[in-house]
Order: structure tokens, then sequence, then C-alpha cells
């Protein structure tokens, strides 16, 4: 359709013809109903961008003024709102964005999606885990409770497996000696 | 929407589970070093003056059967009398439970911090239980606490021992001899290298051992224990009832050690899991001592033994009676024949009858804490985790 006028229907939607050129439009417009009708839909096009605009142009004035009363600077400014719709406008005309962008988007398998919060809520508590863990194992290995030996009744025990006399406590009642001296080394006595 | 979250759950209760698998052969794997350590501890016991360094290679060749070499000494004993030594050993340990005798025993030995010689009084009743009276040889009969005995009688002759003692040596019978006037046959224990490990005096009339000794690797006595006097028959009885009371301690005897251990393992327990080459875990109990939940580990070849036990916790900054003692960096407590250290969140005491360089080496070749590394550092996080989420751990 638009091999009859191309870009200049675009502009003279924007209202950027003036002229010879707005005249040729007008003048082919008047016998063309396939221009007429391409015009009318750029018309409802832009009357619908231009509406959404205006939306995000309030939300960021809102915003704004949310901002400015806890004291913070704006953070979306209206200007790039609307030098973002402007771009967004210029490219449609262009046919540089395709208008089925957000349904493909919304058309996309939930498998997939389901996949990735999968991965990413493991992933998620596999840091979370190693990480735990890694946390809990530092800090030296003292852990526990202050034990003091009760080598008293280690003792007792030791001597009942192994058949032996208990050794002495306390130590007072030992009898250093440098060696044990053997009392006999032949089978004779 | 409902798969997506089933999968999640399906991955919350997997992955940790997986992680818990992981930190579980992590535990696995320090607690099989620490059995490696405890198998070095088994050989130090066999009085080698082995350096930390030859610790793990030195193994129990130092004390016992090291894979049927020629037994250049034992090949000139006869069968017969190799036989009849062990027969004698089993009649001894049968006649300990079997004899009622009091007497006076002195044992002879070194320790850590060096030798010393114990006079004590021993009671023992037929089929009923021991108690000890000990004091020192200069001040004997002053009086010290009854303690118990094994049931068995003394010097180490027990049906359980006897019975391991022919795994590991060679039993001979040399001849007669006498002691504090009462005839006594000689048996004798030899490695398979030939080199003699004990001697025992058994009473002729009654077979109860009157007189011990033990020798090193390199033949040198390391204890000698004997009767210097010695009456059999019925006894008073009032002493072994008054030890006997004592006796009723809360150690529970393990049926099955091994598996015993493989319990205790799972709730983060770290004790050494086997000793192949070395002493082997011949029993394993569990207690309660004023400092808590004790596990009693014991390593015997028939001849020594040694006694592990263990408890969760760190060492108490103040330990009245023992002696602070560094080795190869590792900070540790001696008290005469027994050390005791922390390391990895439990206190290791252990008993050896053994000469003190044998037990400094046992200390030196344990695993000490140090840096884990990421894997270790996980490892011990995990086991944290699975401590603080199991009530019964």
């Amino acid at each position: 359709m638009s091999h009859h006028l191309g870009e200049l229907l675009s502009a003279h939607v924007d209202g950027e013809l003036s002229g010879v050129e707005l005249d040729r439009v007008h003048a082919h417009l008047a016998a063309c109903a396939d221009c007429r009708t391409e015009a009318s839909s750029l018309r409802s096009i832009k009357h619908e961008l231009r509406s959404l605009a205006e939306v995000a142009t309030d939300t960021g004035e809102l915003t704004g003024r949310l901002l400015a009363m806890t004291g913070q600077a704006s953070a979306v400014p209206v200007r790039s709102l609307q030098r973002e719709y402007d771009d967004y406008e210029r490219h449609l005309r262009r046919g540089l964005v395709r208008r089925s962008t957000r349904r493909e988007a919304a058309s996309r398998p939930p498998g997939r999606r389901r996949n990735r919060y999968v991965l990413w809520g493991t992933l998620s508590l596999v840091v979370v885990g190693v990480g735990t863990a890694f946390g809990m194992g530092g800090g030296g290995p003292a852990t526990g409770p202050q034990i003091q030996p009760q080598l008293e009744v280690f003792d007792v025990q030791h001597a009942i497996t192994s058949g032996d006399v208990p050794f002495p406590d306390p130590v007072e009642a030992r009898v250093p000696v440098v060696a044990a001296t053997p009392l006999c080394v032949t089978a004779c006595c | 929407m409902r798969h997506g979250l089933l999968l999640t759950a399906v991955a919350t209760v997997t992955i940790p589970g997986l992680l818990a698998l992981l930190a579980v052969r992590a535990h696995e794997q320090v607690a099989a070093e620490t059995g490696v350590a405890m198998a070095a501890a088994a050989a130090l016991s066999g009085q080698s003056p082995a350096a930390s360094a030859t610790v793990r290679s030195a193994g129990r060749n130092n004390l016992a059967v090291s894979g049927g070499g020629p037994l250049t000494v034992l090949s000139s004993l006869t069968h017969s009398a190799q036989a009849q030594g062990m027969s004698m050993l089993d009649k001894a340990a049968a006649a300990g439970l079997a004899t009622s005798y009091q007497g006076t025993e002195l044992v002879s030995q070194a320790e850590l911090d060096g030798g010393v010689s114990t006079v004590s009084q021993v009671w023992h009743q037929a089929d009923g239980g021991t108690v000890v009276q000990s004091a020192g040889a200069s001040t004997a009969d002053a009086g010290s606490a009854l303690e118990t005995a094994s049931p068995e009688g003394v010097f180490g002759v027990t049906k359980a021992l006897v019975s391991m003692l022919g795994q590991y040596y060679v039993a001979v019978y040399q001849g007669d001899g006498s002691v504090v006037g009462r005839a006594a046959a000689v048996v004798e224990l030899y490695r398979p290298d030939g080199s003699l490990a004990a001697r025992f005096w058994l009473d002729k009339q009654t077979m109860v051992p009157l007189r011990r000794e033990v020798f090193d690797t390199s033949e040198r006595v390391v204890s000698q224990d004997a009767f210097t006097r010695v009456r059999f028959g019925a006894l008073s009885g009032h002493q072994v009832a008054a030890g006997a009371g004592q006796a009723q301690s809360a150690w529970v005897t393990a049926a099955a050690p091994a598996k015993f251990l493989t319990s205790l393992a799972g709730a983060g327990w770290r004790l050494p899991g086997r000793l192949p080459d070395d002493l082997p875990l011949y029993r394993a109990a569990s207690g309660s001592t004023a400092s808590g939940e004790v596990v009693d580990l014991e390593y015997s070849d028939g001849l020594y033994d040694v006694s592990l036990f263990v408890e969760r916790g760190t060492l108490a900054a103040d330990l009245p009676g023992w002696q602070r003692v560094t080795v190869d960096s590792q900070q540790a407590y001696a008290s005469g024949h027994a050390v005791t250290w922390a390391t990895s969140g439990f206190v290791y005491t252990v008993i050896v009858d053994a000469p003190p360089e044998a037990v400094t080496a046992f200390v030196a070749a344990i695993p000490r804490d140090g840096s884990p590394g990421v894997l270790g550092r996980l490892g011990r996080g995990f086991e944290r985790l699975g401590r603080m989420v199991d009530p019964f751990a």
C-alpha cells in the first residue's frame, strides 16, 4: 500500500508536509482509497501511542512528585519518556520494530519459563546451602562443652578391660624411679 | 505452574540431601584418617622408640605378626612346647575366675613423667570381683581408695586377651621357676621375628599368674608385675564387697563394636573406624562421667592394651593433675600413663601401657586442628548443620 506515497504518507500523518508535497499527497489521497485507509490506520496507531505516552508521562510525573516528597530526584524524567515514545514511533514507521514482539513474548512456551525458574531456584538453594555450611564450618573447631577428663574413671575401666592393676591416684601414691628395674630376668628364681 | 512447584520442591529436598551425603563422605574420610592415626598409636604400644615420622611405617611389626616371616628363634622350639605354652595361658585365664586369693603386688613401669613403682594390695574373689588398694612403695599400706580391677584378676591374663594372643604371638613353655616360694611354670611369648615379648610365671598348683614381664622389640624390660606376697583361699570378703559397689559404673558394652562405631559416626563422632594392620578393636563401650558422655574403645593384641576415651567438646582451661606438654606443635596434657588432647571438637584421652616415647609419638601421629581447607570446612559445616537438626546427635 505504502508504495503509493511511501514515507510521505507517514510524514503527512505527522503533519510534517507543506507546500507542493502536501498538495501532491492530498491529490493522491483523493484518488486512492488504499492510501486513505492506510492514513487512517496510521492516525489511529498514532492516537493510541499518544494515549499510552500520556499515561506513562502521568506515571512519571506522579513518581517524580512522590520521589520529590522523599527528597529524591525524579527517577524517570518526563522528557525521557517522550523521547522514547518518539523513537519507537519512528522505528515503527520504518518497519524496524515489529508489532508482534510483545505478542511473541507472551506466547513463549511456558515450559521454558518454568525450567528457568527451577534452575534459578535450585541454584539459589545450592548457593544458600553451601554458603551456610561454609560459614558454619569456620570460626575455629572449638565447640562443645568444656571437658575435664575423668582419669580415675578411665583408669578403672582400663584396668578392668586390660586385666591389670589400676593405676593409682593421686599421683603422690606413686614412687618415681629412674627406670623400671627388673626384679629378676631369669626363669630360675 | 504446578509442575514447576513440584520440581522446586523436589530440588529443595534432593539438593540438601546430596550435600549432606557429601558431608557424610567427608566425615568418613576424616574418621578413616583418625583410624590411621590410631593404628599408629597401637604400633606405639609396642615399645618402639619410634620417631613420629616412622610411626606409621613401623606399624605393628614392633609388636607382633607381620606376615609370617621366618621364625628364626621359634623354629628351634618344639610344637609341643608351643602348644603347651598356649594351653597353660588358657588355664591361667580360667584359674583367674575360679580361684580366690589375696596378696601384695609390686608394679614397675615407665611413664611419661618417669618410671614408677606401685605397691598394691589385691583381693580377688573367685567368680566375684577384684579390688585393689594402691600405695607408693615407701608408704606401703598407707591406704588409698579401693579400686575395682578385672573380675578375672590381675597380670592381664583374661580370657578375652588370651584368645587373641595366638594370632600375634607364639607361647612357649620354658620350664619351671618359682615366685615368692611357690613353684611356677614359666611361659614366654615370642614375636614372629623371634624376639621375646613377655614372660609369665604361673602358679603350678592353681595356674594363677604370679609374675609378668613385658619386653620391647629390643628385649628391654618395659614393665613387670609380681606378687611379693600371696595367699590362696577364701577371703574375708568385705574388701571385694566394698569394691563391687564401686564397680557399678555406667559403662554399657556394645555387642558389636564395629556397628557401634558406625552408628556413632552417623551421629558425628570422630572415632577410629578400623585398624586393619595394627591392634584390632576388640571392645567398645559407652558411659557417662561427670564430664558427660564418653566412648571407650579398646584395642589389643592380647598383650598390649590401648584404651581410647573420646568425649565431645573441648578441654577445660584448668586441668589439675595434668602436665602441659607440647608434642610436634600439638598441645596436650600428660598424667603418668595417660595423655589427653582436644582436636576437631573432641577430647581424646588415651591410656597405654607403653614407654613415654611411644605415647609421645602417638600424640604426634593424631590429626590435629589446622587449616581444614575448603572441603574440610564445608564438611565441618554440614556436620554442624546435621547436629542442629538431629535431636539424637
